[in-house]
C-alpha cells in the first residue's frame, strides 16, 4: 500500500511536477471550451430592455471582478501555510497567483470602468465597491513590489506573506460594500441576490459559462506558474552547486 | 436565436472591453508559458553542466 497522503502532491515538488503536468493543460482546455461556449452565448442573448448591448459587458466583467477575490483568498492561504507551516511549495504558489490576481482586477477595473460610462456617466466613482476594489489591486502590487524589492529572498517572502494576510481584510469590505454603504454600483445580482434583483435566466448560462472559463483560466495559468518557479528554485540550486563545484 | 454583434452607440465601449479582455488573456497565456519554457530549459542545461563535472 502507498503510504503517502492523497493530498501530497500540495507539499511534495516531484508529486507536485506530476500532478500539473496533465492538470495544466486540462484545466486549460476546459477553460477554453467553457469560454467559447460562454462568448457564444454572449452574442446570441437579446440585449437587455434597460442597458441595451452593453449588458454583455457582464460576462467578462463580473466573471474578472469574482475570480479576483477568489485569486486573494488563495494568495492568503498560501501565504498563511508558507508563514505559519514553512511549506516551500505554498510560498511559490502565492508568489504564483498574485500577478495573475493583478491582472484580473486590472480587468475588472478597466472592463467596468468601460461599462460605467454609458450607463453612469462617469468612467469613475469613489463609491465603496470601486476604490475597494482599487485597494485591492495595490495589495495584489504591494505583494509583488515587496517580494522584488529585498534582496534576501526569505525576508521578501515572509513579508509580502504578512502584506498578504493584512489584505484579507479588504475581501469583506469588497463583497459587502454595496449593503454596508451607498454605492453607485448596484448590489448582488448573482450570488446572495435579493429576490427580485436576480440575474434573468436567460443571462444565467453564459454567466455561468464565463465565470468557469475565468475560473479554468486561473487554475491553468497558476499551475503553470507554479511549475516555471519550481524549475527557477531547481535552476538556482544547481547553480549554486556549479559554483561549489568549479572552486 | 441569431448572432448580435452590432452594438449600436455602445459599440465603442463593448468592444474596447473584450478586446483589453482578449489582450490580457493572451499575455498571461504567453508570458507564463515563457517563463516557464525558460526556466525548465536553465535547469536542465545547468543540470547537464554538472552532469558533465563530475564525470
Amino acid at each position: 500500500m502507498d503510504p503517502r497522503h492523497p493530498l501530497d502532491f500540495l507539499t511534495n515538488p516531484e508529486r507536485f511536477m506530476a500532478f500539473s503536468r496533465w492538470a495544466a493543460p486540462l484545466l486549460g482546455g476546459l477553460s477554453a471550451i467553457a469560454g467559447v461556449l460562454g462568448l457564444v452565448l454572449t452574442f446570441l442573448v437579446p440585449e437587455d430592455y434597460q442597458q441595451g448591448d452593453t449588458v454583455r459587458m457582464m460576462f467578462i466583467h463580473i466573471p474578472a471582478a469574482s475570480i479576483s477575490l477568489f485569486i486573494y483568498v488563495c494568495l492568503g492561504i498560501a501565504s498563511f501555510l508558507a508563514l505559519v507551516f514553512r511549506q516551500a511549495l505554498a510560498d511559490l504558489a502565492a508568489q504564483a497567483c498574485a500577478p495573475i490576481g493583478a491582472v484580473y482586477t486590472v480587468l475588472a477595473l478597466v472592463t467596468g470602468a468601460l461599462w460605467g460610462k454609458p450607463m453612469w456617466g462617469a468612467w469613475w466613482v469613489w463609491d465603496a465597491r470601486l476604490t475597494s476594489v482599487l485597494v485591492l489591486l495595490l495589495f495584489y502590487l504591494g505583494y509583488m513590489a515587496l517580494r522584488g524589492a529585498l534582496d534576501d529572498e526569505q525576508k521578501a517572502a515572509r513579508a509580502a506573506a504578512i502584506l498578504a494576510l493584512v489584505g484579507l481584510i479588504n475581501l469583506p469590505i469588497v463583497k459587502f460594500s454595496v449593503e454596508w454603504w451607498n454605492t453607485l454600483h448596484q448590489g448582488a445580482s448573482t450570488f446572495g441576490a435579493k429576490r427580485g434583483d436576480g440575474l434573468p435566466a436567460i443571462y444565467a448560462w453564459p454567466a455561468l459559462l464565463m465565470g468557469l472559463a475565468y475560473l479554468g483560466a486561473f487554475g491553468s495559468l497558476w499551475l503553470v506558474r507554479i511549475r516555471a518557479l519550481i524549475w527557477r528554485r531547481k535552476a538556482r540550486s544547481l547553480a549554486m552547486k556549479l559554483a561549489e563545484g568549479a572552486r | 436565436m441569431s448572432f448580435d454583434f452590432d452594438a449600436g452607440k455602445y459599440a465603442v465601449y463593448l468592444w474596447p472591453a473584450f478586446g483589453v479582455s482578449a489582450v490580457a488573456f493572451a499575455w498571461m497565456i504567453a508570458d507564463s508559458l515563457a517563463m516557464a519554457r525558460r526556466w525548465r530549459r536553465e535547469t536542465e542545461r545547468r543540470q547537464a553542466e554538472l552532469d558533465e563535472l563530475k564525470s
